[in-house]
């Protein structure tokens, strides 16, 4: 039987938290929804005026937002595929019985805890002009690029980093996964005469699916709402040509360079509700596989 | 017992929130304090965190003020990072900084909305003259008739060229003309060394585009798209850069800026303000360079621009009065006594331009400039124009537009 000074104390101890999400969360994204209806500029907020849905409608009409939008969906579907693949290959590997696997686990997870400007600073003077990739690509015969200034492989050089930066963190998790499948079944499969390709086919791939759920719905999540790499590659210019520009980038640019927070935080809530679609989609498709 | 789980929801919320704004208030109230003279208090200073030689300077011309104040403690908090996007919050929550830089660029957006306090007032209380400092860089902080800040100082463009290989290549002046400088690019550009190196950005071009008859922004509106504009954008990114290969732009030289590819012996001449002079005093003090003029274009009238920086007023502070005098002081001829002594930027205050002209002969070209410079400023939409412009003049260099013409046109429909 709970009593009263029960109640309160259980309350007393969920107060922080629920205080600091009210404060720091969802007062902040009321706000944001209420400013993204208005014509709202940080410098003066008390001169913001109604604006209905115009805020809305603009973004469909912008070409700028269409690029970014863009850019942002092919960037989530170039790294999203291949950094599963190789995050799944790397967890196998190091899972499996070579020696100085530990070795390999620390450093395939290093980048993941570097910083994402150490990372990027590091991968603008690989990929200069100058740098050291073109001077192996040249050593080896193949053409060089200027690969952050070209129009045509600044965004897939970005992917590239990405994946690299990344795939350690998912690749710790399948290995969580994989370490989770009862021994047994690979037992019973030895027994039955199953080869290692079928293994995995049969075996380890149906019990990683909840994992593979997990990360694929993260790895959207984050590919979506890529900015810092971009920002520090483009020193905050999303070019060559907005090549680079991702909606979370055009975001911040309509909200601090063209002092319209309005604008931004309507792109910010575009972005929310295709995050949100793309989430419940994957749910809805994983739930019908898995049954 | 549902209601009660509401209720008591509500009231820690309402708790939790009532916690909050005693906080925010406290802090107002300890701000409050020692507004009256007498009392001690302190005036803080807004800025972005720049160079330690620029530190250096203000440090100097602070401690000249605190002098003169003792109950005056003046702070100066610098922005590391994006100085609008910290600025902006602080503004909307009134807790910016009693003075602090602004950007002649995005000054409009500012003094547009009216977030700045206009100073015409104060100045007159305070025996400022305006008419003291340069013309460009006063007009540059006035909208609709009211004035919202001094200028601290400024820059302005100049030709960087390297002597050694100007020497090497036979050139014994550096271009005066476009043609010149087309054909002392070609002969400078050997032995992995290429003739000129410019940015592909409104900021560098458009002198050269206002000397062609083109124009950036007139009456309040774009005009990149006047027909004129077209004839400096293909001499420079489609002709030289594009054609000739006898020039190129910072990030094809694997640099960031064009200083950098001069310092690095990638470029003999570069297009930079005077911010460049103590780079290469670092980074190449060996280099032998002159500095000279802008080429002209041929039955042109030379252009320039001007970059200024002004200190603006807080509407929020409680202490305007003082804020002026340090506002006055560090824009003042104390103020830019220091601003000359470390030579980074041009004094503002025309009569210590001459002490600067003096100081350094060879820098008279950027000076000289200031007299038909127009200032780095196109209304509230600044940062649009600058950004279509540059992308304008990035998309020749690129190839993703064939010309001049196709490349402003794009720009120009970018500001509808």
């Amino acid at each position: 039987m709970r009593t009263r000074g029960d109640l309160a104390t259980g309350y007393l101890f969920v107060l922080p938290v629920v205080v600091s999400l009210a404060v720091f969360l969802i007062g902040p994204i009321i706000y944001a929804l209420y400013i993204s209806f208005h014509h709202f500029s940080f410098l003066a907020p008390d001169q913001a005026t109604w604006a209905g849905l115009s805020n809305y409608t603009k973004l469909f009409h912008d070409p700028r937002f269409i690029r970014a939008l863009g850019n942002t969906s092919l960037y989530s579907l170039g790294v999203v595929p291949i950094q599963i693949a190789i995050a799944l290959m790397l967890a196998l590997i190091v899972d499996s019985k070579i020696k100085g696997k530990t070795l390999f686990r620390v450093v395939y997870f290093l980048p993941t805890v570097t910083s994402t400007v150490a990372v990027s600073v590091m991968f603008m003077y690989l990929f200069k002009n100058d740098g050291l990739v073109n001077l192996f690509l040249s050593k080896a015969g193949i053409p060089t690029f200027d690969w952050f200034n070209s129009l045509t492989f600044a965004l897939p050089a970005v992917m590239g980093m990405a994946i690299w930066t990344t795939v350690g963190q998912f690749m710790v998790i399948y290995l969580a996964g994989l370490q989770d499948i009862p021994q047994e079944l690979y037992e019973a499969a030895e027994v039955d005469g199953a080869t290692p390709w079928q293994r995995l086919r049969f075996i380890t791939w149906p019990m990683l699916k909840p994992t593979t759920f997990f990360i694929l719905i993260m790895s959207i999540i984050g590919t979506f709402q890529v900015f810092d790499q971009m920002y520090v590659i483009s020193k905050g210019e999303g070019g060559p040509q907005d090549r680079t520009l991702t909606v979370v980038f055009y975001l911040y640019r309509s909200a601090f360079k063209d002092f319209d927070m309005g604008y931004a935080s309507a792109m910010a809530f575009v972005l929310f509700l295709i995050i949100l679609l793309l989430t419940v989609i994957q749910r809805k498709f994983f739930k019908e596989e898995t049954n | 017992m549902k209601k009660k789980n509401v209720i008591t929801g509500i009231l820690a919320t309402t708790l939790a929130m009532t916690a909050l704004v005693g906080c925010s208030s406290s802090t107002s109230d300890t701000s409050d304090k020692g507004s009256t003279s007498g009392d001690k208090f302190t005036l803080r200073v807004g800025g972005w965190s720049s160079s330690p030689q620029e530190q250096a300077m203000l440090d100097k011309q602070i401690a000249g003020f605190k002098e003169k104040h003792p109950n005056i403690d003046v702070k100066f908090e610098p922005v590391v990072g994006d100085y609008l996007q910290k600025l902006q919050p602080m503004i909307a929550s009134k807790t910016e900084p009693d003075i602090f830089y602004l950007d002649a660029n995005v000054a409009p957006d500012f003094m547009d909305k009216g977030v700045i306090e206009p100073i015409d007032d104060l100045v007159k209380k305070h025996n400022v003259n305006l008419s003291d400092y340069e013309d460009a860089a006063v007009q540059a902080f006035q909208w609709n008739g009211k004035t919202y800040g001094l200028p601290k100082d400024y820059n302005t463009l100049a030709l960087f060229y390297n002597k050694e290989m100007f020497d090497k290549a036979g050139i014994t002046a550096p271009p005066k003309t476009w043609d010149e400088l087309k054909t002392d690019a070609a002969k400078l550009t050997k032995d992995g060394v290429t003739g000129f190196s410019i940015s592909a950005e409104l900021p560098r071009y458009q002198p050269f585009l206002v000397q062609a008859g083109g124009s950036v922004y007139t009456d309040g509106k774009p005009t990149l798209n006047n027909p004129a504009n077209t004839t400096a954008l293909d001499f420079i990114y489609k002709d030289m850069m594009g054609k000739d290969k006898i020039a190129a732009y910072p990030k094809t030289l694997g640099v960031d800026w064009s200083g950098d590819a001069f310092a690095t012996n990638k470029a003999a001449m570069v297009v930079e303000g005077s911010w460049l002079i103590p780079h290469m005093a670092q980074k190449a003090p060996n280099t032998k360079y002159g500095i000279a003029e802008l080429p002209v274009k041929e039955g042109g009238k030379p252009s320039n621009m001007i970059f200024t920086v002004a200190y603006a007023l807080s509407k929020n502070s409680k202490h305007k009065d003082d804020a002026m005098d340090l506002m006055a002081y560090l824009t003042g001829t104390e103020g830019q006594k220091v601003t000359v002594e470390g030579g980074l930027a041009l004094p503002t205050i025309k009569a210590m331009g001459k002490e600067y002209s003096t100081k350094y002969p060879e820098r008279e070209a950027f000076v000289k400039g200031a007299s038909y410079a127009q200032p780095f400023q196109y209304g509230v939409i600044g940062s649009k124009l600058t950004d279509a412009a540059n992308k304008a003049a990035e998309a020749i260099v690129l190839g993703a537009q064939p010309d001049g013409k196709a490349a402003l046109e794009e720009a120009q429909g970018k500001l509808k």
